[in-house]
């Protein structure tokens, strides 16, 4: 069986089952047999899909992700949820078509509605329909330039080909509904609300798992168009990476609520990911597309993950809850500060390399000015998340902040999150093999 | 794999050290004992480099499509930096025997330390770059936890300035990597660039910032004045000496015609920098700050020397950075002390701590004296030596910085009389001034080293000339 009939089986059966702990159990059991099934290239089984050895890193680099969710998840709909999704992000990152794409792309889409639907409060609410809106109007766009593309006479069951003057206007137009979703300025003013707003171990599948897969997806489809149209799209890519990142990294120096401050700094990373669209020339483009994605995946979710355990499912916490944590739990101090540093881009953590990839890709394609500027937008970042770690242990511990606290299961979840900020940030060669 | 151990051992040696410490209460020996096996570590090494040329460590974690290895490497130079640094440790060890919070301090210290190894091992330039940022975090946390009211201000600007600074860095490095295809820093040479002159300026204005020179000195007062006296001594010591360790290795011995070309450009901030921290040091009536400005001053000199891309010059210039190192951090340790038993910075407060305090106020003075350039100190030659090297070759008008002596002198003997000598304050009389054995202990190594070497400095300066002495074989750098 494939990964994706393993998930999606896995997925349906789980309705069935009440006892959290049973379904744990099976998930983790399914979990391993699908990576054994994603190890082996077992195909989909449908027609245009396909996997590679790079798809394969990144769909165990997934499954990995999945099972700390699970762990962590105290929800029987949620662990559903996720391998619903986990099963549509592998039909995306295997689908080799444009047709395939799209559905894939659109499947994710109405399971991450579904995820946000499950509204415990005002906030979680309003949260939801944000993304409700904006998922609707990004799907109404990508539906009217595939439209736009097909209008060109192109095949829906190839791979993107070469267009003239509509097949641009509608991949473009696609494009602009593809970046509603990844959160790229001035699509993004949802981003920052949805985020912080609805359930932060949500926000960590949205925000890190969701996120991570469609920015890959997006760019081994596009990747044709990408390069055929380099001189075209070039000035547009730039600028809104550029604008992107700053905007994002400006935002989240003023945001109060820890929940705010990853939002805009996911998308601030939407602007680095968008970087490797610009560089696509250069034989690091995938490397540092893939690398970012599985990097992020990792740190973001682990985030996320924490502020649910320390807001205790509540997306309110704010800077000063976070007070004197490095006194009063060491253990969960520390893995915020690891994954925020990864975050920020030091060093032996995988933030790094895969934003110094990213930012070198960009060298390569003869971009200096804009390396640096990313360089600079990098620098700029740690100032707030230098400024996170500072409230956890340069402070006294607030009087009234009554934090959550990790079990077993969370710190289970989070040591798997953190050994692979560890593993990607030492072992380079892991990802590097399979491209250049 | 041994020299791996080195960098790595400490590295992950801490996390353990600080979950656990607190259940054991060991870990300052742990730290101690890692200091004093580096120092051994650093003079086997020193006894196997070849005459010439790189002592190859291995390489390991090889990404050949990016040309990512960790390539450990050591000659003449980054040895001396090793044994400083290892020196430098023991000593900042001892002098934090009783910090507060002793555990976490120490890890911290131990983190450092398997960073700063790798800074002056690597010779790859994306993990010389890694090594050089990992630095950063332990002194975020020393600075912001144990330092003083301002701590928190000083530790983010810190943090922030000097991590722009690197971002420079990396980009001069990916540049360097995109025209000439290597990272490796022993096989780079000037002419594989393509645009050297823009690779140089961002090199130069990034390693400029971690030394400091002016204008790129103001997150240094800050810094200095909030850390702890040990972490003063150390970010004095060691961390502004990485800037001018990568400021020779880079800047002007990997590519000296960009260095020639722009010579004046390091003259000038250096020129600057120790008139400018001079008069401010003059200015100041906070005694930790003055002795920062001092040091922002003497690297100053340091930055003239190398100035001169010579081999005086630049062996001047080493030898000042290790005498800097051995003088301004005893001050600082003295400064740190006189605060924290008298809860004042002031110097006006102070006054008649010879009475009080005779040894420290022997070794306070020792240390100033050594910094204002007194024969029979360290400082005296380091200075005598620049001043020779940068007349033979910027001119005899080089004598002017004769004058930035003056001003150490200045500030120096102006602070003996308000801080040393005079009427007893009444702050001075009412403190207790008994101190720590192990502290004590610290400020007596550093005193000796001033002596040891400022009369007998020619083992020192044999070990320097080596250094740079294949560098200038061919009659001057090539």
């Amino acid at each position: 069986m494939s990964t994706f009939v393993i998930l999606f089986a896995t997925a349906v059966l789980s309705f069935a089952i009440r006892s959290r702990s049973v379904l744990k159990l099976l998930v983790l059991a399914a979990l391993l047999a699908a990576g054994y099934a994603a190890i082996d290239a077992v195909p989909l089984g449908l027609s245009h899909f396909g996997s590679d050895q790079a798809i394969t890193l990144f769909e165990i680099v997934l499954l990995v992700v999945m099972a700390a969710v699970v762990l962590s998840e105290e929800e029987n709909i949620n662990i559903t949820q996720t391998l619903f999704l986990g099963a549509a992000s592998v039909a995306l990152l295997e689908s080799q078509s444009f047709l395939t794409f799209v559905l894939s792309f659109e499947a994710l889409s109405i399971i991450s509605f579904v995820l946000v639907s499950n509204i415990k409060n005002r906030e979680a609410a309003i949260g939801a329909v944000k993304m409700f809106v904006s998922g609707a109007l990004a799907t109404a766009l990508i539906v009217l330039g595939s439209a736009f593309y097909l209008f060109e006479g192109h095949d829906l069951n190839a791979p993107l080909q070469e267009v003239g003057v509509y097949g641009t206007v509608g991949l473009w137009i696609m494009l602009v509904g593809i970046f509603y979703k990844l959160t790229i300025v001035p699509m993004h003013t949802w981003a920052a609300d949805s985020y912080a707003q609805i359930r932060p171990s949500h926000a960590a599948i949205l925000s890190g798992m969701v996120k991570s897969v469609a920015v890959v997806g997006v760019f081994m489809t596009f990747m044709p168009f990408l390069l055929q149209q380099n001189s075209l799209n070039l000035p547009v890519l730039v600028m809104l990476a550029l604008v992107t990142m700053t905007l994002g990294n400006f935002m989240a120096l003023f945001q109060k609520q820890v929940g705010k401050i990853l939002s805009y700094s996911s998308i601030a990373h939407a602007g680095y990911m968008l970087l490797a669209f610009v560089a696509v020339k250069s034989a690091y483009a995938p490397v540092a597309i893939f690398y970012i994605a599985i990097a992020y995946i990792f740190m973001q979710t682990a985030l996320f993950m924490l502020l649910d355990k320390a807001g205790k499912g509540s997306s309110s916490v704010t800077l000063d809850d976070l007070k004197g944590l490095g006194t009063k739990d060491k253990t969960m101090a520390l893995l915020f500060t690891v994954q925020l540093f990864s975050l920020a881009g030091i060093p032996l953590l995988a933030g790094f390399l895969s934003k110094a990839v990213l930012v070198y890709a960009v060298v390569d394609v003869g971009l200096p000015l804009v390396a640096l500027a990313t360089l600079l937008n990098s620098a700029l970042s740690v100032a707030y998340y230098a400024w996170i770690v500072k409230h956890i242990y340069f402070d006294e511990p607030a009087k009234h902040s009554a934090l959550g606290s990790l079990r077993v299961s969370g710190f289970a979840a989070q040591a798997i999150l953190l050994s692979g900020t560890l593993y990607f940030g030492l072992f380079a060669t892991t990802v590097f093999d399979l491209f250049v | 794999m041994g020299a791996l151990y080195l960098i790595f051992l400490p590295i992950f040696l801490a996390l353990p050290l600080y979950l656990l410490g607190r259940n054991f209460g060991v870990v300052k020996y742990i730290a101690l004992t890692l200091f004093v096996y580096m120092l051994t570590q650093s003079v086997a090494l020193y006894g196997q480099l070849p005459e010439a040329g790189y002592l190859d460590l291995g390489s390991y974690l090889s990404v050949p499509a990016f040309d990512f290895v960790l390539s450990l490497q050591v000659d003449r130079l980054s040895v001396i930096m090793l044994l400083l640094t290892s020196v430098m440790l023991i000593l900042v060890g001892l002098s934090s025997w009783r910090m507060k919070m002793e555990d976490a301090y120490f890890a911290l210290l131990v983190f450092f330390s398997g960073a700063i190894f790798g800074v002056f091992m690597s010779t790859n330039f994306l993990w010389f770059f890694i090594f050089w940022e990992l630095t950063l975090i332990p002194m975020y946390f020393l600075v912001g936890i144990w330092g003083a009211e301002g701590r928190i201000y000083a530790a983010v600007k810190f943090f922030l300035y000097t991590h722009v600074a690197s971002m420079l860095i990396l980009l001069a490095f990916f540049l360097i990597y995109k025209q000439s295809g290597t990272f490796d820093m022993t096989m780079v040479k000037e002419s594989m660039l393509m645009t050297p002159a823009l690779i140089w300026w961002l090199m130069f204005v990034g390693f400029a910032v971690k030394m400091p020179l002016f204008p790129f000195h103001t997150w240094l007062p800050d810094a200095h004045v909030q850390a702890p006296a040990p972490v003063s001594a150390l970010l004095a010591g060691v961390l502004l000496k990485m800037g001018a360790y990568a400021m020779i290795r880079m800047v002007i011995l990997m590519m000296p015609e960009q260095a020639a070309a722009y010579g004046w450009v390091i003259l000038s901030v250096g020129l600057v920098s120790l008139f400018f921290a001079g008069f401010m040091a003059l200015h100041e009536s906070h005694l930790k700050k003055m002795v920062a400005y001092s040091s922002i001053s003497h690297m100053g000199l340091v930055a003239i020397a190398i100035s001169t891309l010579s081999f005086d010059g630049l062996s001047a210039a080493l030898f000042e950075m290790i005498g800097h190192a051995f003088i301004i951090s005893p001050l600082f340790l003295i400064a740190g002390f006189i605060h924290h038993r008298t809860g004042s910075w002031q110097m006006g407060d102070m006054g008649g701590l010879m009475q009080r305090a005779p040894y420290l106020s022997a070794l306070f003075v020792l240390s100033g004296l050594a910094a204002l350039g007194l024969p029979g100190t360290m400082g005296f030659i380091g200075e005598i030596t620049i001043l020779i090297s940068t007349i033979q070759a910027h001119g005899v008008w080089m004598i002017i910085i004769l004058l930035g002596s003056m001003l150490a002198a200045g500030y120096l003997i102006y602070s003996f009389r308000r801080v040393i000598y005079g009427e007893m304050s009444p702050l001075i009389r009412e403190s207790d001034f008994s101190m720590p054995k192990m502290e004590f202990l610290s400020l007596l190594l550093f005193g000796l080293l001033i002596i040891v070497f400022g009369l007998y400095p020619q083992p020192l300066f044999e070990m320097i000339n080596q250094a740079f002495q294949s560098y200038f074989s061919a009659g001057g750098l090539s």
